[in-house]
């Protein structure tokens, strides 16, 4: 058993439970907690998936992830003034009710 | 000179977006309005070559793929750029108006603006799919972001739900993207469509790919998050996103199926994207009609509209290509006009409830004209663009006998004509009592300004479409995927 | 069995089980703070994975920046009156299914792409060949800042764009009330003069690191954010109503530092996004560091611009 195959089985539950999660959850923050969790489990997968060299996991799939992580962190950074602003407007942290307005 | 013209097309706007953050305010419009100017100077040279049947690479930094990325250039991604180009020149003139650059809104608007143009292009010319995944993601939170910009709730809820789903859709793509390299060494679009074979893992990762495209694109049932979103934005950035933000995912989509393997998916597979692009057809129409907002009717009708694009998997004939292809441009031109239309309609008379539009035709006629021509065309009246396109996506599937889309492509044309006539005919009526509500109107009034001017010249421009079609369809002609039916 | 092994369980299981109370909890500050914890443990599987680049970042990126911001928010919204507990409710009937259909999914194509073999000819394996030529040690930064320069510089223009469109959504900024610990305190006087500096020598530590050890400019830019959110945390920096054109360039530094070497080299008579030499990876590192660190602390603080408190 090696440590890859640990990896996949955990990112790949991981994965279904982020998923579950953004079904589930009304508030937009846990929604976003989801996501990022989600997100977590897709970057464990794709060094796992991406193959190994002799000098270790293979460094093109590093650098996928890294980007991957800043836009995570960037995309959530602009949820988040969203999810406030939104919350200030309307005393609403959910998107649940009509959408309509004039 | 084509190296420098396709840099050009992604650092002039970018540089522009970053001068306009950092310079005085004063310094705003003419530093957009010069890097706009430049970008025909940057396509020019670039259709040329296209023209002769060459396609334009270049290997950034000069790394030839696997190690590096690769811009390139054929004809699908030159029409492509030939409709960004259009769109956003005609747009960033209502822009000049509605988001004066100078101001406030218009401080928060530019930036973000030329940062989307100059990711839209290196979207089209990127031929590789992480580099794809960054521009898409680049793509898809500038244009969140500009629907929410003004800070209302419902367009924020909008922005909210399209960031959510767009970004479990790029998840998706990701994770396919990784697998497709852990099978093939090599992130490049057309070196993965060499290498990979068909067999259970490649058609997965496909398929989940396709997924998050679907998402992207809002192909029903997939869409729910765009009517509100292409609905509620400002005007000029309804306009983009449905002529252009939108089909970045499609044109991914396409360029996977049919230059990276994608259609090792096989029939069947291809069946059900048609399906859904036949669902897509009817519910958007359906739900158009019931609309009671005009900028939500619109919206409803790019759902529709897309659902064309879709009819390609299956069909799968040149023919179709040619067809699909023509619909994009003319759909986008005629799309954005009928929203900077919508959105001038929206502004005069303070609300876009469709039975405030008794009357309209008198105190704004020309947007009423401009909503209207571009209606032609997206109804596939001739003479319009919309004509041509639907004409000849018609005639490929009646070529492969394919009587299901024949009927699906004609009840489409005639639903979009209930949705528009109800528009118009609404602005045509006379209003109760007989005099012009003079009460409404109190913003804009009747005047003749750039904004009515942007969406008329969009709107002649796809009925235009419709007299003139042929150097576009030769264009498109100059890049047919490899291996396909006649 | 192996320790190793024994370690990778339970770390697997550590991941599983706070996802799941991440996701299914109904307080929701115990579950960011659960989901910091969560980003710790990624950041063990990274090194387990032979991957310290990725440790690094997400420890510093997946679980601090994201749980600081998170944090900050929820503390927003609850200071607005929001819930902090979410009532029971009956979750959508397909839910589970979904959800487990999924993971199964995931984990088939994940256990089948582990039995794929590599390509020998694949991207990474040239990547080490050409290690030599890029005047870098560490293989991951070359990719990013050399061979696919132009990814690197497109996410410099995500995070501008987050920015842009948190600005766009701001609102009314009310100055002086994101102030929360007193500096009198004596621990946070101590925390300033040692914490901070200490923050800095890391950050630049691991910017010079990153060429040919584990680091770079996201992760040191990580780290110097947290000293930004220090300086905010304990009200030393207040928010101002708007940008002036420090900000503004700071800000915009390291896109600007790519756009302009990575156009240049087209003037120059090169393919776009050529670096000249090693100076350049080290000029645009050094521009995306203070941009990355200034927009988040931005971000944190929700504010346009940031200026010396006045005691």
């Amino acid at each position: 058993m090696s440590s890859a195959f640990v990896y996949v089985l955990a990112a790949s539950a991981v994965f279904g439970v982020g998923v579950y999660g953004l079904i589930v959850a009304d508030h937009l923050m846990r929604k976003l907690l989801s996501l990022n969790v989600m997100g977590s489990a897709v970057f464990v997968l794709i060094l796992t998936v991406g193959g190994a060299t002799p000098a270790g996991p293979d460094p093109v799939a590093q650098a996928l992830i890294l980007t991957g992580i800043v836009i995570a962190v960037a995309a959530t950074a602009f949820a988040l003034a969203l999810i406030v602003r939104m919350f200030q407007e309307t005393g609403l942290t959910s998107l649940r009710g009509r959408d309509d307005d004039d | 000179m084509t190296t420098e013209a396709l840099a050009l097309l992604v650092f002039a706007p970018l540089v522009a977006g970053l001068v306009v953050i950092a310079a005085p305010r004063r310094a705003a419009a003419p530093v957009a309005v010069a890097a706009l100017l430049t970008l025909p100077f940057g396509l020019w040279p670039l259709t040329l070559v296209v023209w002769r049947g060459e396609t334009v690479q270049v290997a950034l930094a000069g790394f030839a793929p696997p190690l590096g990325i690769v811009w390139r250039v054929d004809a699908l991604a030159l029409t492509m750029l030939w409709l960004t180009l259009v769109v956003v020149l005609v747009v960033s003139l209502h822009a000049l108006t509605s988001f004066p650059p100078a101001s406030e809104s218009g401080q928060r608007f530019w930036p973000l603006w030329l940062i989307l143009i100059a990711s839209v292009h290196a979207l089209f010319v990127s031929a590789d799919l992480f580099n794809l995944y960054v521009t898409l993601e680049l793509v898809t939170l500038a244009g969140v972001a500009m629907i929410a910009i003004g800070g209302k709730p419902a367009a924020m809820r909008a922005a909210m739900r399209y960031l959510l789903l767009g970004l479990m859709a790029s998840l998706f793509y990701l994770l396919a993207t990784a697998l497709l390299y852990g099978q093939t060494g090599t992130l490049d679009l057309y070196q993965v469509g060499e290498r990979l074979d068909d067999g259970a893992l490649a058609l997965i990762a496909l398929a989940l790919m396709v997924t998050g495209l679907l998402v992207k694109a809002a192909i029903v049932p997939l869409h729910v998050w765009l009517p509100a979103a292409h609905g509620k934005a400002p005007g000029p950035v309804s306009a983009v996103l449905s002529a252009l933000v939108v089909k970045v995912a499609l044109y991914i989509l396409i360029r996977l199926w049919f230059w990276s393997g994608g259609a090792a998916g096989g029939d069947g597979a291809a069946l059900l994207l048609g399906l859904l692009g036949a669902l897509a057809i009817v519910h958007g129409s359906l739900a158009a009609i019931t609309q009671t907002r005009l900028k939500m009717l619109v919206a409803y009708s790019t759902v529709a509209q897309l659902g064309y694009v879709m009819l390609l998997f299956p069909l799968a004939s040149t023919a179709a290509f040619r067809a699909v292809t023509f619909h994009m441009v003319a759909h986008g031109v005629a799309k954005a006009a009928m929203f900077l239309a919508a959105a001038n309609l929206l502004h005069a008379l303070g609300s876009d409830r469709l039975q405030r539009l008794v009357g309209a035709d008198q105190r704004h006629g020309v947007n009423v004209l401009a909503f209207a021509l571009a209606g032609v065309s997206i109804m596939g009246l001739p003479p319009s663009g919309g004509f041509v396109a639907k004409w000849m996506l018609l005639e490929a599937a009646w070529r492969q006998q394919g009587w299901g889309w024949v009927a699906v492509i004609s009840l489409g044309s005639l639903l979009a004509a209930v949705y528009v006539f109800r528009v118009v005919a609404l602005a045509f009526a006379q209003p109760k009592g007989g005099s012009v509500r003079a009460s409404v109107g109190a913003r804009g009034g009747g005047r003749f300004d750039t904004t009515a001017l942007a969406a008329l010249l969009l709107a002649v421009l796809a009925i235009l479409l419709g007299f003139a079609s042929a150097p576009l369809v030769a264009l498109i002609d100059r890049g047919l995927p490899p291996g396909m039916l006649p | 069995m192996t320790i190793g092994v024994l370690v990778d369980l339970m770390l697997a299981l550590a991941l599983v089980g706070l996802s799941l109370r991440v996701v299914t909890g109904r307080a929701l500050f115990r579950d960011i703070v659960l989901f910091i914890l969560f980003g710790l443990v990624i950041a063990l599987s990274w090194s387990r994975l032979g991957a310290p680049d990725l440790a690094l970042a997400e420890a510093a990126i997946g679980a601090g920046l994201t749980g600081a911001l998170m944090l900050m928010a929820y503390r927003r919204l609850v200071a607005g009156g929001a819930e902090d507990v979410a009532p029971r409710r009956r979750p959508p009937l397909l839910a589970v299914p979904v959800a487990v259909l999924t993971g199964a999914l995931v984990a088939l194509i994940g256990l089948a792409a582990l039995g794929v073999e590599r390509v020998p000819d694949a991207a990474g394996t040239i990547v080490l060949e050409e290690l030599g030529a890029s005047g870098l040690g560490n293989a991951v930064t070359a990719v990013l800042l050399v061979f696919r320069g132009l990814d690197t510089m497109l996410e410099m223009a995500v995070l501008l764009v987050a920015l842009l469109g948190a600005w766009a959504v701001l609102g009314e900024v009310h100055p002086g009330r994101l102030h929360q610990v007193d500096r009198r305190t004596p621990l946070v006087g101590a925390l300033l003069t040692t914490v901070a500096p200490v923050t800095l020598l890391i950050a630049v530590h691991l910017l010079l690191a990153g060429t040919d050890a584990p680091g770079g400019a996201f992760q040191a830019g990580a780290v110097l954010t947290g000293c930004g959110v220090l300086l905010v945390l304990t009200g030393t920096v207040r928010p101002r109503a708007a940008a002036g054109l420090a900000t503004k360039l700071l800000v915009i530094a390291g896109l600007a530092a790519f756009v302009m070497i990575g156009a240049s080299a087209v003037a120059l008579g090169r393919a776009p996004m050529s670096l000249p030499g090693t100076w350049a990876v080290y000029l645009i590192e050094t521009a995306m560091m203070l941009s990355i660190a200034v927009t988040m602390t931005l971000l944190f603080a929700r504010a346009r611009a940031l200026e010396p408190e006045r005691a």
